[in-house]
This record gives C-alpha cells, sequence and structure tokens, in this order.
C-alpha cells in the first residue's frame, strides 16, 4: 500500500515537474538558437526563470519518493509502475501545453504502458518464485 | 539529428544512474516511514553512499540533456520517445544488478520498444 501511494504521488509530481519545465524552456526568449550555441545569456535566461525552479523542485520530489520505494522494492519492479507517467505525462502536454498529440502517438502510449506492465508481471513472478523455493521444508527436516 | 544524440545521452546516463541509485539504495536497505527522526540519519547515509552519489552525479548529466532537448522539442515527443530508458535499464539490471530477466519481461521489453517507435512516428 505505502509503495502504490508513493508511486503515484512520485508520477503527478514527475509529471506536473515536466510541464512546468516545458513552459518555462519554452518561453525563454532567447532560446532560438540553443541548437547553435550555448551561451551565458542563455544559462542566466533559465536560472531566473519561476517555473523552471518550480519544475525542477517537482521532479525533486519524484526522485525523492521513487528513492524511497526503491529502498522497499526492485527496480524491475517501481521502474515499469512508474511508466503510468508516460500516460499522465501525454495528457498533461494535451491539456496544459496545448500540445497536439496524434493518434499513433496516443496508440504508443498505450503499447509502452502494455510492456511495461508485462515487465513489472515477470518481476512480480520471480519475486513469486524466489520465495517459494526459500520456505523451509515442513515437518521431516534433520536438525 | 542532434535530437537524436541528445536522446542517446538522455537514455543512457539515466539507465546507468537508475543502476546506481538501486544498488545504493540495497546496501542502506529498507527505510521505515515510522520513526520521523531515523529519517534523517537515514538521509545522511543516502547522501554519504558511492553508489547513490555516482547514479546522481548521472542522473543530473541525463536531466541537462533533457532540459536542452526540451528547448526545441515537443514534451509529448521526447518523454516517450526517451522511454527506451526501460529497456536500457533491464539490460543494466541483468549485467551488473545481476537480476534474472526472463522471457516475460523481454516480451514486455519489445512491447516498450515498439511503443517508442511509433511516438518517433511525425
Amino acid at each position: 500500500m505505502k509503495t502504490a501511494i508513493t508511486i503515484a504521488l512520485a508520477v503527478l509530481a514527475q509529471a506536473a515537474g515536466n510541464t512546468l519545465l516545458s513552459k518555462g524552456m519554452k518561453g525563454i526568449a532567447s532560446l532560438g538558437k540553443l541548437q547553435e550555441s550555448i551561451s551565458p545569456m542563455l544559462i542566466l535566461d533559465v536560472l531566473g526563470n519561476p517555473l523552471i525552479w518550480i519544475g525542477t523542485l517537482c521532479l525533486g520530489l519524484f526522485f525523492a519518493l521513487f528513492s524511497l520505494s526503491l529502498s522497499w522494492e526492485d527496480l524491475s519492479l517501481v521502474l515499469p509502475a512508474t511508466s503510468i507517467g508516460y500516460v499522465v505525462n501525454v495528457a498533461f502536454a494535451h491539456y496544459f501545453l496545448q500540445e497536439p498529440v496524434s493518434l499513433s502517438r496516443w496508440a504508443g502510449t498505450g503499447l509502452i504502458v502494455a510492456g511495461v506492465i508485462l515487465v513489472s508481471r515477470s518481476a512480480a513472478q520471480a519475486k513469486q518464485r524466489e520465495s517459494e523455493e526459500t520456505l523451509p521444508r515442513s515437518g521431516l527436516g534433520m536438525s | 539529428m542532434m535530437t537524436m544524440l541528445m536522446i542517446g545521452i538522455i537514455v543512457l546516463s539515466n539507465a546507468a544512474g537508475d543502476v546506481f541509485i538501486t544498488k545504493g539504495m540495497k546496501q542502506i536497505g529498507e527505510i521505515p516511514l515510522t520513526k520521523p527522526r531515523r529519517l534523517w540519519l537515514t538521509a545522511g547515509k543516502v547522501a554519504t553512499n558511492r553508489n547513490f552519489l555516482l547514479g546522481l552525479c548521472l542522473l543530473a548529466v541525463s536531466f541537462a540533456a533533457f532540459l536542452a532537448v526540451l528547448s526545441w522539442e515537443d514534451m509529448s515527443f521526447i518523454v516517450p520517445a526517451t522511454s527506451v530508458v526501460y529497456v536500457v535499464t533491464i539490460l543494466g539490471a541483468r549485467f551488473i544488478l545481476k537480476e534474472h530477466i526472463d522471457g516475460l519481461r523481454w516480451l514486455g521489453t519489445c512491447l516498450v520498444c515498439a511503443g517508442v517507435a511509433l511516438m518517433c512516428l511525425p
């Protein structure tokens, strides 16, 4: 239960953070030529933007919650669980950033989530097998 | 071309970072939520763990590249495009963390790849 709640909060924080960062980075005026050069002015613009700071804090929160769950569970379980974030990210981009999202992009998101669910099922199965193997034999143990 | 390079950097450093973070957190052990005072002690342990710190540096590299590419690409393209990190991370988990990767997990990984390919279509 605590892992599920932690991961749900982490995922929301991540989507919020990505959305804010995207908005912030797009809004920076001097950014048109980023692909050609990175100037000191650009770095100052980035550091001075409040959306960037809040977005970064949100991602920091995601990271703290993510690390916390890693102390409880395997990476191969936690990472797939956080993949539900992809659906949330695309939805946020669509509703808050008005980014166009094509059908193939939605379909791709669905495939990613399906694949990652399979991965987490395999992790759960492996755990099951492991706990069955280490169960002490009942009754006839010779000490 | 630049976008693809950035995605490569984001993915590789993110996957490596996750693997090292996991290594560090496992060394520290399960963190209990019931004792608030202990949390500070644990935070200290986390902050001084070498694997965790290495993982953190790698994630910082990934994050910087991510910020940069967000300025010229749509978020709803970049975030799914970098989902191939799951595949790379599973490989890292297999070879560095020595986790067992069965057929179901590989299949799931292939679905992720297919989903990513769909994402990258214009």
